[in-house]
């Protein structure tokens, strides 16, 4: 359970020129085994709640809690996944995986069986071996989000994830997440700015305001599970979900 | 195909230079016909006797002692050093105007004084050769160190990756590319200062075999020392690029990727 109590941040400007509040009084609370979309217009911070939540970044004032512990800095069982994948370059897809089991001291082949078993589960056989600049972005965020995953956190965090990839890599992984996330019913924090993104997949949306962000509304989305693309696309509650957090986000909805 | 061609051209062309500069050397030298301005066709057999005597050798390799130690030192010293001050700006305030101060010396200049604390022998020779060669590599991985992207180091921080654990896990390796390019620079420098000391404090090493046959007026022996000089920063500046490369295989290069895209 993750527990957002009146959390405000303000960024000071350069050379001491006054102070810019990013995010204003934010509360919310994030049940376990939920999946929670953040949309907003670009620039209105959300993704700043997401690496405070993570104890990446300080909050200037509130306080978050996860599983009633105060957050005051990053942990295991909170597992980010950004845009830009920020994969080690130096190590290849396997060593990637391994890195988070290798700092937690898991033993060798233990590692490496759980590493190799997360490459297949992101359909990555055969490509262990490769460098990041030598995968594709849509594989190289398939190594990121394993290796997230290796440790085991309770808490996905993931900071609009899809968002360098092409639309049909995009749709692939989409698909592919929420088939892990129904296996295994992880906490999912999932910020974009996709509205359609966020409906397909979450069980609650959360719409911020432009800057400074504040949470402007609350949509539970009420479609049933496993989700399947072609019937949501055809429902016309995904559809008045979409079209309603279109408007929300005060921009017309792109069809 | 046109990768192999290029490539047989890019081994070709130095070789195309030298030939050519060794051409006007000659003609040069035919046109002016002066005993400090010898023409290859002397110059060259001298050399060619010089490496087949070894006379040079015990000389080469003293240089080439010293030069190795420093650098090895230098190595130790400077990345460390680059690595702390690029993640931490209160470490980086306290030294880098130290050594903003301290670079444009010229650390050969301070041989004379590094000896009158330390003596005339290896220990000082070395120093100052220290003294220079970190001084890029400071920077460069100082550099590195700060060009690490912030989530890369997020990443390592969420599974309990401490600051000192990353300082060797994810920011070198991260900064490797960027510190081998502060090595290439250390070893040319490195070459320049080791002969220069040398040069110097007359005992050993080519700097002192190169003055020695300058103040005999042996011409012809200069210039295939200076030769020989100019080949050992050639080959060494070669043999660690291909080290270079090596360990940098994983790292983002436009041309290794447009090269892949072509194929």
């Amino acid at each position: 359970m993750i527990l957002i109590d009146d959390v405000s941040k303000t960024y000071r400007r350069a050379r001491g020129k006054g102070e810019v509040p990013a995010l204003v009084r934010i509360a919310a609370s994030i049940a376990d085994g939920e999946f929670v979309a953040v949309v907003g217009p670009s620039g209105c911070g959300k993704s700043t709640l997401l690496y405070m939540i993570g104890g990446f970044v300080p909050m200037t004032a509130g306080r978050i809690l996860v599983d009633g512990k105060p957050v005051t800095g990053p942990g295991p069982d909170r597992g980010p996944v950004f845009q830009e994948f920020a994969l080690f370059p130096w190590r290849t897809a396997l060593d990637n995986i391994l890195f988070g089991l290798q700092e937690q001291r898991v033993p060798k082949a233990l590692a490496k069986a759980r590493a190799l078993e997360l490459i297949e589960m992101v359909h990555l056989k055969g490509y262990e071996h490769f460098y990041p600049k030598e995968l594709s972005g849509g594989m190289k965020q398939r190594v990121a989000i394993a290796r997230t995953l290796a440790y085991d956190p309770a808490i996905l965090l993931m900071d609009e994830p899809f968002g360098a990839l092409d639309a049909h890599t995009r749709t692939m992984l989409q698909d592919e997440l929420l088939a892990i996330w129904e296996r295994q019913r992880k906490t999912v924090l999932f910020v974009t700015h996709g509205v359609d993104e966020a409906v397909y997949l979450a069980d609650r949306v959360l719409v911020m305001t432009a800057a400074p962000g504040r949470i402007k509304a609350d949509i539970p989305i009420g479609l049933p599970r496993p989700r399947r693309r072609d019937d949501l696309l055809r429902d016309p509650r995904y559809q008045n979900h979409v079209i309603e957090i279109g408007h929300l986000m005060d921009r017309p909805v792109a069809v | 195909m046109r990768a192999r061609s290029d490539r047989f051209g890019s081994a070709l062309a130095p070789l195309v230079v030298v030939a050519v500069l060794l051409a006007l050397w000659q003609a040069a030298a035919l046109a002016i016909r002066s005993s400090y301005l010898p023409p290859m066709t002397e110059i060259l057999p001298v050399l060619g006797r010089l490496l087949w005597s070894g006379d040079l050798y015990p000389d080469l390799a003293s240089t080439l002692a010293r030069l190795f130690v420093g650098l090895g030192i230098g190595l130790v010293l400077g990345i460390p050093l680059g690595l702390v001050s690029g993640r931490s700006p209160a470490f980086a305030n306290f030294i880098t105007p130290i050594l903003a101060a301290f670079y444009p010396v010229p650390k050969a200049a301070l041989m004379p004084i590094v000896m009158l604390w330390f003596g005339a022998g290896d220990f000082s020779k070395i120093l100052i050769i220290v003294l220079t060669v970190s001084l890029p590599l400071v920077y460069h991985a100082q550099q590195g160190a700060r060009a690490v992207d912030d989530k890369m180091i997020w990443s390592a921080q969420a599974v309990g990756c401490g600051s000192l654990r990353r300082l060797f896990r994810v920011v070198l390796p991260s900064a490797l590319p960027e510190i081998l390019i502060g090595t290439r620079v250390a070893i040319v420098i490195g070459v320049i200062v080791t002969i220069t000391s040398e040069m110097i404090v007359r005992q050993t090493g080519l700097g002192n075999y190169l003055f020695t046959a300058l103040d005999m007026g042996q011409f012809t022996l200069t210039y295939a020392v200076i030769l020989v000089v100019a080949a050992l920063g050639f080959l060494l500046d070669w043999a660690f690029e291909i080290v270079r490369r090596r360990l940098t295989v994983w790292a983002p290069d436009r041309l290794d990727a447009d090269v892949a895209a072509t194929s």
